[in-house]
Parts: structure tokens; C-alpha cells; sequence
């Protein structure tokens, strides 16, 4: 049967436009509409929508989210509004919405946005963890590829990955993903975005339906046209689709990592073991992340190649620090590279080695602290 | 009033890829520069998380930040050789422009200022010595632009890198110098990899320049005692460091001639 939809829409014109584009898409049924959100609230039970389609352009209708939510259970509320806001689009998620259209839309924008937010709904909560090292060659895209394999499979959310390591990203490399589009368009179409046509740009995971990722850039030259402005609004954006945004940051200090860092709920420091100054240049790198107040809370350090990789020896690091340490993963220089070579993750082909379980650990721990919104 | 007369050279050690070895050779072109009898002065553009003073065990007293803020406070009284530190260890003797000591420091150096202080350093050297960070930033392409020559390293382990070397290659071709001055040099060879020499050669569409054994105890003892590998030559990668600055000071001219043909399902995956 066809979705019954519900259109709310103050404006007399958009509500003829967006009536025949709902009209003349296939799997959707207009049930009735309305020019007053009052007139929709009082009346469409009679309809039994699924789906009601809400203008919160008009004053005071974003405050009705709640009430349209308990009147129909059955119902899933999608915002309407002539542009996207990350700050509205946020209250919308907590005030019971299940998803975001920017109007007026087409029929694709319809069925598309019906389906990603049918699935999941808009990622409430969402968290952003930026992932920092201080110098390259730090193990983190391992870490993080890894790591939203097994985000993604124990919480059974979506898991977004933006790849912002602008000149020499790998996440294409590991996924074995060929781009249509990277970060570069991303960022420069982000103003004429809503989270549903964001969602395209990233890639689809062959091997794991909750990931997506955003590719990074094709050639060094174009990390220049990635600005910081737009990149923070795609972050705020992929919020809406993810229950997860992890991002892989270039080395160092630079616009984009502490960009990133800034936006981010946590911010993973990492660094490998081996060339016996990591401590050094972790304890550097600390020392910035500092000057925030809260920076215990936000700022999180990992090491990698950790061998033996051991409670121990992460106390014994965590000591030489100064600073806890959240994880350790070991060294799994041939399965990791047999992977990625491969375009296969590692926790995927060996899920009982220690880096799976080691993986497998840190995400239980991500989940464990997810910020619960509205009880159920 | 800009200086006149002879400047001397610019080396730059440059990758594309993390910890292939960029700091180690840098730190041993110099030693060997030195021991040759040169006047050399390496400087560390690794500006935020510079390794060369920690693998020389040297804890400077001036940085690369204090010459900026030095040359910006009053311009003609400048003297660049005033922030120098001197590393020696039995006869090799030459000056490091250490990097700064805060990252904030770091974080605001800018490259025309950078460039103008090595400029005062060529006057005085007669190798400069530059250890970078593997991006291409604004500061790395401009020391690269004012290069003698730019030795281009790289490792073959895993595809990632591979891809990586692939891309800055095709990049600095990009840049429009000529061809003798980007040197392309293999660190770590027979490192652990499954992947052909040969393979990789086609792939960056030249051969190696330079190749650079493996060898993981030699390259962590100097470190951890603080020392140039080409003090001695008792080993392989220390007389190959050594032969390596012997080709870049034309003592000894070796023909280089690996060609090669034949594609694999490697090459595949770059085109
Ligand atoms: N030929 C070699 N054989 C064995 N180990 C080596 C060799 N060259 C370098 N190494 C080791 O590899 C590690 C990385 O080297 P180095 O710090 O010089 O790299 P880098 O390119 O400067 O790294 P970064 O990009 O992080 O600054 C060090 O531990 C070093 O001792
Ligand atoms: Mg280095």
C-alpha cells in the first residue's frame, strides 16, 4: 500500500507544488492537507497518515513536533523548511521528527528521504569523534575503518566516516571505494544541501550497509578548495544521517584538524609505537588540547602497534604520559596490511585476533557513554 | 641591503608518506656533508613535531621561531647565524636550525619568513639541509622551489603508501623542475612487503635513484645513542648513506641503469 501522507504547508502556492509533486510520486498517496498546523493536528486521524509532512517555516509549528508525535505514533514527521539549520534540525530530532527535507522538493528528494529516515531516523544524538595524531603514519585510518565496522555492527546505527585528510587520505584505499564524489564537492555544494541530498555524496560500504563514507580528495592540489566554514557545516549535516561522524584528520596543528577537534564531542589523540618519541610528541600535542576547560572530558589519547599489548604496558604508557590512556591496539602489521591491500578491514577477516578485540573494546566503550536523548 | 654573492646549496629531504625515514636521512646527509669537510647547516621544517634535535639528543637554545621574531623586530641587524646550534660528535661538526619549541610558535611560522632566513643561511653554507614534514604545504613548497635538490624518499610496504608516493610524484612533476633535480631514493628496501621492486618503479615511471637497505637495529642504536649512522661504516645502510652523498657531491658517479617492463595486476589498480 501506498504511504498516506499528510501535507502541512502555509503557503498556497508550495502547498499546489509540493501536492502534485507528492501526488505524482509512485509509493506515495496524498491523504489530505492542510494551511494550518491546528486544522492537521485536529483532523487527519481519519487518514491514519504514516507520514506527515510538516511546514516549520510557519511560526510556532516547530513547537507542535511533540504533539503531532503522540497524536500519531503511527506516523513518522518530516520537517519541512526552505533551507536547512544545523541548530533547528537538531531541536527537531529531540522534539520527535523523524527527518529533514528541505523545500520544495523533488519526488527522488521524497522517496529518498522517506527511506534513509525510515531506517533509522534521524540520528538523534549524534556524535562527532575527530581523530588527531600529531605525526603521520599513526595507525588512525586503520583505527577508525576498523573501528566503524564495529560501531556500526553492534549498534546497528549508521555510521558516517569523512575522510579530511585533505592531501593524502587512505579511507578510499581501505574501503576499496572508487569516488564519484569526495569532500571537495561536498563542501563546495554544502549550501545548497539538506542531509538528504548530503547523502549521496558519500560512498556506499559493499561489504557493511551502515557505513558511508566521504572520500578524500583525488590530488594533493585540491585540498586548498576544501574551506572551513562549509567543512564544519557538513559535519554539522552528516549529524542528521549519523549516529556516528568519525573523521580522519590530517598530522599535526592545521585549519582542518582543529577545526575538527573543535566541533567534535571527542577528540582521539593518536600515535604508534616504535620510533621511541610518540610519548614526546603526544605529551606536545596534549599540552595545546589543554587550554580547553573541559579538555579531560573531550580529549582522549590511543596508542598503536602496542606490543606486548598489555594492561600493563598501557599503564605503563598511560605513566610515561601523564594522561590516561583510553586504548591500545596492538601490532597487526601483516593482517592490517593484507587487508588493506585487499580493500577488506581487518575486524572483518579475523574477528577473534587481539586488534579485533581491542576494537570491538574501545567501541563498546563509545557506546556505553552515548548521550541518551528522550527517554523512551 | 640584500646580500650579494655565493649561495650555496639547498638539499631538501622530502616524502609523501610518514616515518620513511625522512629525518634520518637528513640528519646523515649532513653528518656525511660535514665529515667531508663542508660547512653544512640542517634545518628542522618540521616545524610542530621536529625530530632532528631528538635524534641528535641536542636541546637547542634557539629556535627557528626566535629567528623570525628576530628578523621581523629589526631586519638590518639580522644574523641568522646567531640561532644556530652546533651538534658535534668526533669530526663531524655542523650547525642545526633547530624547530620551534611551542607549537603556537610552530602553528604561526610563515613560509616567506622561513624563506627569508635560509636565504641568509646559503651566504654562509655551503649545504643547507632540510628535514619537512610529508604535505604539501605552502612552507614545503616553497623550500622546494628554492632546492638545489630535492631527494624524494619513499618506502614500499603496504598500497596506501604506494598510492601516496605515487600522487606526490606525479605532483612535484607537476611543479615544473627539471628532471635532475627531484631524486627519487628507496629507504628500507627488503623491509617485510610482498611487493616488487620492479612493479613500483613502473608504477612512479622512473627508476630509483638511490636505494637504501633496511636495517632497523643500526637505524635505532644512533638514535638512541644520538649519533650519525655514517660516523662509521660498519655498516650497510651507513655506506650507503655515505655513497648516496657521494653521488650528490659528484665524487663518484655511478651509472644507474634498472630498466625494466612488463605489467602487473599492481600497476592495474593506479591506472
Ligand atoms: N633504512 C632504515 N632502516 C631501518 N629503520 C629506519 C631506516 N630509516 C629510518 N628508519 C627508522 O624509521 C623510523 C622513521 O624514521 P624518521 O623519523 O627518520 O622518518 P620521517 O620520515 O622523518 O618521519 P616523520 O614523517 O614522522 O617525520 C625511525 O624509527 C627510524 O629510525
Ligand atoms: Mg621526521
Amino acid at each position: 500500500m501506498d504511504y498516506q501522507v499528510i501535507l502541512v504547508e502555509n503557503n498556497r502556492l508550495m502547498l499546489e507544488r509540493l501536492s502534485s509533486v507528492i501526488r505524482g510520486t509512485s509509493g506515495f498517496s496524498l491523504a489530505a492537507r492542510y494551511q494550518q498546523a491546528g486544522d492537521a493536528l485536529g483532523q487527519s486521524a481519519m487518514f491514519k497518515p504514516n507520514i506527515i509532512l510538516l511546514d516549520i517555516d510557519e511560526k510556532g509549528n516547530l513547537g507542535l513536533v511533540p504533539e503531532f508525535a503522540s497524536a500519531f505514533p503511527g506516523a513518522a514527521i518530516l520537517c519541512i523548511s526552505s533551507h536547512w539549520d544545523a541548530k533547528e534540525s537538531d531541536q527537531i530530532a529531540q522534539a520527535g521528527a523523524k527527518g529533514y527535507l528541505v523545500k520544495p522538493f523533488s519526488s527522488e528528494e521524497l522517496t529518498e528521504a522517506v527511506q534513509t529516515f525510515s531506517k533509522s531516523g534521524m540520528a538523534q544524538g549524534s556524535e562527532v569523534l575527530a581523530f588527531f595524531s600529531p605525526k603521520g603514519k599513526s595507525g588512525k585510518t586503520t583505527l577508525i575503518a576498523n573501528l566503524a565496522m564495529s560501531l556500526a555492527a553492534r549498534s546497528g546505527e549508521p555510521v558516517g566516516i569523512i575522510d579530511a585528510d585533505l592531501q593524502f587520505g587512505d579511507m578510499a584505499v581501505f574501503f576499496n571505494l572508487e569516488p564519484k564524489s569526495t569532500i571537495v564537492e561536498a563542501t563546495r555544494d554544502v549550501k545548497f544541501l539538506s542531509p538528504i541530498t548530503l547523502n549521496p555524496y558519500f560512498m556506499a560500504v559493499p561489504e557493511a550497509e551502515n557505513i558511508r563514507v566521504l572520500c578524500g580528495t583525488k590530488k594533493p592540489e585540491f585540498a586548498e578548495m576544501v574551506e572551513i566554514a562549509p567543512f564544519e557545516d557538513l559535519v554539522r549535516m552528516a549529524q542528521s544521517l549519523f549516529r556516528y561522524v568519525l573523521i580522519d584528520l590530517p598530522p599535526g596543528f592545521n585549519p582542518i584538524s582543529v577545526a575538527s577537534a573543535e566541533l567534535a564531542d571527542t577528540t582521539y589523540v593518536v600515535a604508534m609505537v616504535g620510533g621511541g618519541f610518540e610519548v614526546l610528541h603526544m605529551k606536545r600535542a596534549l599540552d595545546v588540547f589543554k587550554a580547553w576547560p573541559d579538555y579531560e572530558q573531550r580529549v582522549k589519547t590511543i596508542f598503536t602497534r602496542v606490543s606486548p599489548c598489555t594492561e600493563k604496558e598501557r599503564e605503563l604508557l598511560e605513566q610515561e604520559l601523564g594522561y590516561p590512556v583510553s586504548s591500545i591496539i596492538p601490532n597487526e602489521y601483516l593482517l592490517v596490511s593484507a587487508a588493506a591491500n585487499s580493500g577488506r578491514m581487518a575486524v572483518d577477516v579475523q574477528p577473534d585476533t587481539p586488534l579485533s578485540k581491542n576494537i570491538n573494546r574501545l567501541s563498546k566503550d563509545i557506546m556505553g557513554r552515548r548521550i541518551q536523548w528522550g527517554a523512551p | 641591503m640584500e646580500e650579494q654573492g655565493r649561495r650555496g646549496n639547498v638539499i631538501t629531504v622530502f616524502s609523501t608518506a610518514s616515518a620513511v625515514g625522512k629525518t634520518l636521512v637528513a640528519i646523515n646527509m649532513a653528518a656525511e656533508l660535514a665529515r667531508l669537510g663542508y660547512r653544512v647547516c640542517l634545518v628542522d621544517l618540521d616545524l610542530q613535531f621536529g625530530d632532528v634535535c631528538n635524534y641528535l639528543h641536542l636541546v637547542p637554545e634557539r629556535t627557528i621561531a626566535d629567528a623570525q621574531q628576530a628578523a621581523a623586530s629589526n631586519a638590518e641587524a639580522f644574523d641568522a647565524m646567531q640561532f644556530l646550534d652546533v651538534y658535534k660528535c668526533d669530526e663531524i661538526s655542523f650547525s642545526v636550525m633547530a624547530a620551534p619549541l611551542r607549537i603556537d610558535e610552530a602553528y604561526n611560522m610563515s613560509a616567506s619568513a622561513v624563506q627569508h632566513i635560509l636565504q641568509r643561511l646559503q651566504f654562509r653554507f655551503d649545504f643547507v639541509v632540510a628535514d619537512t614534514t610529508s604535505a604539501f604545504s605552502e612552507m614545503n613548497l616553497m623550500i622546494m622551489d628554492m632546492s638545489t635538490i630535492i631527494t624524494f624518499l619513499g618506502i614500499v610496504d603496504f598500497i596506501p603508501t604506494i598510492k601516496n608516493m605515487k600522487i606526490g610524484c606525479d605532483t612535484i612533476r607537476s611543479l615544473g623542475y627539471e628532471n635532475g633535480k627531484i631524486r627519487l631514493v628507496l629507504n628500507r628496501s627488503n623491509s617485510k612487503t610482498k611487493i616488487d621492486l620492479e612493479d613500483v618503479e613502473n608504477i612512479l615511471g622512473e627508476p630509483f635513484y638511490h636505494v637504501l637497505p633496511n636495517d632497523f637495529g643500526a637505524a635505532w642504536d644512533a638514535t638512541m645513542a644520538g649519533v650519525p649512522l655514517v660516523r662509521n661504516a660498519d655498516t650497510a645502510l651507513a655506506r650507503d648513506l655515505r655513497a648516496l652523498v657521494a653521488r650528490y657531491t659528484n665524487l663518484e658517479v655511478a651509472d644507474e641503469s634498472s630498466q625494466n617492463n612488463g605489467m602487473s595486476w599492481f600497476k592495474r589498480i593506479f591506472n
